[in-house]
């Protein structure tokens, strides 16, 4: 169709408003309360046009295009009328500077420290310098505002993390609560009051802590005015340069927008180009990658044990170091540890070292506690070929969502946004979990199922469809009569006793599975972390099968995936994580090389342990050398995604001290111990021989990924279709008298390298401290236990502590706690579980008892 | 007036309980429609009767209904505005208080007619006893087969609930109210969708004013024809006019659509108390422009009252005399509306708010030069320039109120 704006006609497709089609073609329409994430307000009213034929102005916003349409946008009557709304809306925002006949010479003379208790004018402002409202005041040739300006003294809320709300510089345009509704699915604040009232908040006028928020800081990028800031960095200029990285803080990869001043990082948000998250990230991404960069915890110089103490030395006195006492020891007696944190190149050349200067194949990581790994392994030994790869987007496509072991909110903020996405265009979720979910908000159907009986579950859904649904041409697929078999041992009668979900529940499941398609299972490490967790995820196949359904293993670290390709590449297969541990504890492995999360190796058996890794951790004090290295913003290279996508993040900052990239190390260490292979000037490099040497990696190309082509890694392609017969693994957990409650573990990869999130950031500890343990307030009550109070937690592999959380969903009789790999020991939940590392993927859950105290 | 069609029975006694309201043969007209009538007979009629809304915009109630699509795979929702909040507006809470089951018969036979199987009573807030005596009548509809499962054997279901209001005049507003129906803050929505088409939970909608419906089961009864000629051709039967203010005798006064407005103040309101002299009338709830005490002259149906520019609305007429000052009528005005803006649009929430504090200053004697064109140009940039009819609601009576006693009102700026 065609319509004509300001005389110019225009062609245009499809459905768009007036605004769209002429920001597309250069066309200013002022505007504040629009933006391309969410649905016209058409509140702000100045991006009113004139439209021939209509007796009122429509505001352009939320008028969409007609045939043959003649608008006038800049009429002077409509520019009259605009001034006077924009007015209007100055006359209850502070305005001095705006309107100020002295502004051009005021930049000049104004102090730099603008810390005001009230805000009256630009200068005065955080926001100075990105405020849309001044860009725009800017463009509509205010002189004077008709009336007297009105204050209307809203305390200014401070007490959240992260960031300040003052809603004197709100204009309401409603942005924050529509994105918080519309994108996020928060609904963490609202319009109250109304009239001349009418300001946004929360519930009751709670904190945002406890109305729902997820501090993702959506709400802040979308505010035009400095109602909304980041604390941090409220009275910090503005950022000299910005560049690109990717953010390391969970398996979605979502593009960041690092700030720079001064060589320094201010913040980061997140890339409205990102092709994960456009526009979005987390708290993790937006408020946290500062503090883990210039967190007091850093190494700085690598230190060497020299007459028992640890001394800062040179970084060729630490090689050299390091290289002697490493080439003491026979192949099998060295281990290494490395991180799915890690870049690609990172791992290859861990792997390369260990292989062909130390000849060992024990090499290991928290891999094998993953989704994805679990996964592979089913698909492996099945010989199904299954798909590594998904698209993140396709989740957003599908009408019947199935979610499994996994708490989204906290875990997998981006796969929440696209679950959201899907159940607004229709889609039924089914979640099913012990503990109530913030997504069960949107869920059709909640099974509320006992702890670690997901297998249970899947299988009792798997014999009703067979059972309802009669086997038609699922029965020729292959095993179908020993998968049918497998499951006849199953006794309906006993579904509510075993899973705590009843028959009409599950049939109601099994009809929601059926009645559309596409249908995406989604599961994360709490269907995976059993000892059974490998047949959890063969019996999740096999309902897929009769379902149609696509898989999505969630995993946790941002580069599990790059992890996996680079460790597949070697058939040979030395000793695995937990092996390892025990190899040190035994006093089998003798040397031990970190470069990964451990937990507190207090009672190994250990000559040599050398500890490279960004922070100061328990094990610090253990290790016989330490070698400072990069975060990600101090280094280059590449991450694989959990849908398979590989992603190049480019140095943003100079390293801390004397930190050096981890690719860096061990190539220095490689060329010291022989002079062959490991001569690397920077990771293109590494890279162009990955993709020589690794099959999966030989599309893989720095050139093509820089010009922006997507490049998804190489996937399984010999897929075989067959149902698995399952193997039932008898009794849940049991608790006994002695312990009484059944601890479970929250990942929410509140960690970096070494480094517990919240012990950096006092914001996300308040959010979600990791060393809360969570108790339902039924045994709180019970226990006569409070809020904050000490809590001692034992087993019968060991003990730590934590603090009382009273959590309104945790089921009656558990307590869960975060997973962290190098929290204090006395916090540590992982050194507790070592003991429990009998099968090489589980992490399992654990009979308790939990007392008072320390 | 000889026949009335709404308020007939309002002066019995216990008419509201059904058994009295079968004896005088109510549910007649549901019979009618349920076993003689099809939807598209009902349809029909309602056209021909030429039924204009009484909430207000007076859009013709069966043009309304046929707005509805009729294959759908979504239920098809009833919405009743009972959230009368305009002020000077009591007609609908005499209604469902005196003969709540003539409404319910409305609701009924216009369920059956558009396909509906559910319908909300959106009641405002403030009407507790009023809420309470309609949920009283369905229930005993429901005892006795007019509401529920196979209503009369005829196989047509329909469930009626009554939702009150939390005190918003916007509420009233469509949109508004089906926003707050859904449990959401009451601000009204984007036009285009329309509700007939996307309305409550994002289903096909129709949304009646009280009065309106409780019209249908007369047109039913005794015809279009019939109904017609208790109005004027163009807009059947008769209004409910709410007569409050300075007159010896106000209440509510069932008359021709197209009575004389001089006759209902000075004839059926039996004219001014205390002797005094008229000075001006809103003529159809607060948001009607005034008219002059010369202006009254004039028919009360929507056509008449929009060539005076003003409009019928909601049918509630109130009475100044020469002894109220207009700027507290102003004041009463700018406070309602400033007040009660759902606060999205800019000119509605901030324009509002200022006129409010403006007219306050002149009120507290504080009155500067100038202040007057501020509030004219104020209402002005509301008018026409926001999302819902409030800001037009608020703009127009103000407006109106300067053009027509801006003498009066200087006089209190420069004292």
């Amino acid at each position: 169709m065609k319509i004509i704006i300001d005389g110019k006609e225009l062609e245009v497709e499809g459905k768009k408003t007036i605004l769209n089609i002429a920001q597309e073609n250069d066309i200013f329409i002022p505007s504040l309360c629009d933006h391309p994430r969410l649905a016209p307000f058409g509140g702000c009213r100045l991006c009113i046009v004139e439209i021939k034929g209509r007796k009122n102005y429509a505001p352009s916003c939320c008028t969409y295009a007609d045939d043959g349409m003649e608008i006038k946008t800049k009429t002077p009557r409509l520019q009259r009328l605009r001034r006077e709304i924009l007015e209007l809306i100055l006359s209850e925002h502070p305005n001095a500077c705006l309107i100020c006949s002295e502004k051009e010479n005021c930049d000049d003379y104004k102090s730099t420290i603008r810390k005001v208790g009230e805000t009256t004018g630009c200068v005065l402002c955080s926001n100075n310098g990105r405020c849309e409202l001044q860009d725009i005041v800017e463009t509509q040739q205010i002189e004077q505002v008709k009336f007297p300006s009105f204050y209307r003294d809203f305390e200014v809320k401070k007490s959240d993390p992260f960031f300040d709300r003052n809603y004197n510089l709100c204009i309401l345009c409603g942005r924050c609560v529509r994105i918080c509704h519309e994108v996020r699915g928060a609904s963490a604040i609202a319009f109250v009051n109304r009239g001349s009232q009418t300001v946004v908040g929360t519930v009751l006028d709670l904190p945002l802590l406890d109305s729902g928020c997820q501090f993702c800081g959506a709400c802040v990028d979308v505010c035009p005015t400095g109602a909304l800031t980041e604390r941090a960095i409220k009275y910090e200029m503005l950022p000299e340069e910005t560049k690109k990285s990717v953010c390391p803080l969970c398996s979605a990869g979502c593009e960041l927008k690092i700030d720079l001043m001064g060589g320094k990082i201010l913040g980061s948000k997140p890339s409205e180009d990102g092709a994960v998250n456009r526009g979005q990230a987390c708290v993790k991404g937006r408020f946290i990658i500062r503090d883990l960069v210039y967190s007091p915890r850093r190494i700085l110089k690598p230190l060497i044990r020299a007459n028992k103490k640890l001394e800062e030395v040179s970084w060729e006195e630490a090689l050299d170091f390091v290289t002697r006492r490493l080439k003491k020891y026979k192949g099998k007696e060295i281990a290494l540890i490395t991180s799915p944190q890690l870049s690609c190149e990172d791992n290859y050349l861990f792997q390369k070292f260990a292989r062909e200067r130390l000849k060992t194949e024990n090499i290991g990581s928290s891999y094998s506690f993953s989704p994805l790994a679990v996964y592979h392994e089913m698909s492996q030994k099945n010989q199904l070929g299954l798909a590594l790869n998904f698209k993140i987007r396709d989740i957003s496509k599908a009408k019947v969502i199935f979610l499994l072991g996994e708490d989204l909110a906290v875990s997998h903020p981006l796969i929440w946004l696209e679950v959201l996405e899907a159940v607004k265009n229709g889609a039924k979720l089914i979640v099913a979990s012990p503990n109530e979910l913030p997504l069960n908000r949107f869920s059709s159907l909640w099974l509320q199922i006992k702890p670690g009986s997901e297998f249970h579950l899947l299988s009792f859904l798997s014999r009703i469809l067979i059972e309802n649904g009669g086997a038609g041409r699922l029965s020729r697929i292959e095993e179908f009569d020993s998968f049918k078999n497998s499951l006849n041992k199953l006794d309906i009668s006993q579904v509510f006793e075993i899973t705590g979900i009843t028959e009409k529940e599950l049939i109601k499941t099994a009809r929601l599975l059926l009645e559309e398609e596409p249908a995406a299972f989604l599961f994360g490490m709490g269907l995976t972390q059993h000892p059974w967790g490998s047949q959890n995820v063969a019996a999740l196949q096999n309902l897929a099968l009769q379902t149609q359904a696509q898989l999505f293993p969630l995993g946790l670290e941002n580069n599990l995936r790059g992890l996996f390709e680079v460790g597949r590449n070697y058939p040979d297969k030395g000793l695995a994580f937990n092996k390892i541990i025990q190899g040190a504890s035994s006093g089998d492995i003798k040397a031990l090389y970190l470069a990964g999360p451990m937990p507190y190796l207090n009672k190994a058996k250990l000559e040599f342990l050398v500890l490279q890794d960004c922070y100061i951790n328990e094990n610090f004090e253990l290790a016989d050398a330490v070698l400072p290295a990069t975060t990600f913003a101090e280094t280059e290279g590449t991450f694989i995604n959990e849908e398979g996508r590989v992603q190049r993040f480019k140095k943003v900052v100079e390293p801390v001290g004397d930190a050096k990239p981890d690719w860096w190390v061990i190539s220095q260490l490689a060329c010291k111990m022989g002079n062959k292979g490991f001569n690397y000037k920077d990771v293109s490099g590494i890279m162009k021989e990955m993709s020589k040497v690794i099959p999966g990696f030989s599309n893989i190309s720095y050139l093509k990924l820089e010009n922006g082509k997507e490049i998804f890694i190489r996937d399984e392609k010999k897929r075989r279709k067959s149902f698995i017969p399952l193997k039932d693994n008898g009794p849940l957990y049991k608790t006994s008298k002695k312990y009484p409650y059944l601890l479970f573990v929250d990942y929410s990869l509140d960690y970096y390298r070494s480094l517990p999130l919240g012990r950096e950031s006092l914001g996300l500890r308040k959010i979600r401290d990791s060393r809360w343990i969570k108790i339902s307030p039924e045994d709180a009550k019970k226990l006569k236990l409070d809020e904050g109070e000490s809590l001692r937690v034992e087993s019968s592999s060991g003990s730590f502590n934590g603090f009382v959380k009273i959590i309104e969903s945790m089921p009656k009789g558990t307590i869960s706690t975060s997973l962290l790999w190098s929290e204090d020991s006395d916090f540590s939940a992982v050194s507790f579980f070592t003991g429990f590392f009998q099968e090489e993927n589980a992490l399992g859950m654990l009979p308790v008892k939990i007392k008072r105290g320390k | 007036m000889k026949e009335k069609i709404l308020s007939k029975h309002f002066v019995l006694e216990n008419f509201y309980k059904i058994d009295v309201y079968l004896q005088k043969k109510g549910y007649q007209a549901v019979k009618k429609a349920l076993n003689e009538k099809t939807p598209e007979n009902i349809l029909e009629e309602v056209k021909a009767a030429n039924l204009r809304g009484r909430g207000g915009a007076g859009f013709p109630a069966g043009v309304k209904w046929s707005f509805v699509p009729q294959q759908v795979d979504k239920p098809k929702y009833l919405c009743v505005n009972a959230d009368e909040g305009e002020p000077g507006t009591f007609k609908d809470r005499y209604i469902m208080s005196h003969d709540p089951h003539l409404l319910l018969e409305g609701i009924i036979i216009t369920s059956y007619c558009v396909g509906i199987h559910t319908a909300f009573i959106y009641i405002r807030g403030e009407y507790e006893a009023v809420a309470l005596r309609l949920e009283k009548a369905i229930s005993e509809a429901y005892k006795n087969g007019f509401l529920g499962k196979n209503i009369l054997e005829s196989g047509f279901d329909l469930d009626v609930y009554v939702h009150r209001g939390a005190g918003a005049y916007i509420c009233g507003e469509e949109t508004a109210l089906l926003e707050s129906l859904e449990g959401k803050r009451g601000n009204p929505r984007l036009k285009p969708p329309f509700p007939a088409s996307i309305g409550l939970f994002q289903s096909p909608t129709v949304i009646n004013n009280v009065e309106t419906l409780s019209n249908i089961p007369s047109i039913i009864l005794k015809g279009a024809k019939w109904f017609c000629k208790k109005g004027l051709p163009e807009d059947g039967g008769t209004r409910i006019f709410g007569v409050s203010g300075m007159v010896k005798k106000p209440g509510i006064y069932e008359l021709s659509i197209g009575t004389n407005l001089k006759d209902i103040i000075f004839k059926h309101a039996k004219g001014m108390a205390e002797g005094k002299k008229l000075k001006a009338v809103i003529p159809g709830g607060l948001s009607a422009p005034i008219l002059k005490a010369d202006e009254i002259d004039i028919k009360m149906d929507f056509d008449s009252l929009v060539n005076a520019n003003s409009m019928l609305g909601s049918a509630a007429i109130v009475v100044i005399d020469e002894d109220t000052s207009i700027l507290d009528v102003l004041k009463v005005v700018t406070r309602f509306y400033s007040h009660e803006s759902c606060g999205q649009c800019t000119p509605c929430r901030i324009g509002s708010s200022w006129i409010n504090k403006i007219v306050r200053r002149i009120c507290d004697g504080k009155g500067k030069n100038g202040d007057i064109d501020n509030i004219i140009r104020l209402a002005s940039n509301i008018l026409g320039n926001t999302l819902c009819p409030l800001g037009d609601a608020a703009a127009m009576p103000i407006l109106a109120i300067i053009k027509k006693f801006r003498e009066e009102i200087e006089s209190y700026v420069s004292n």
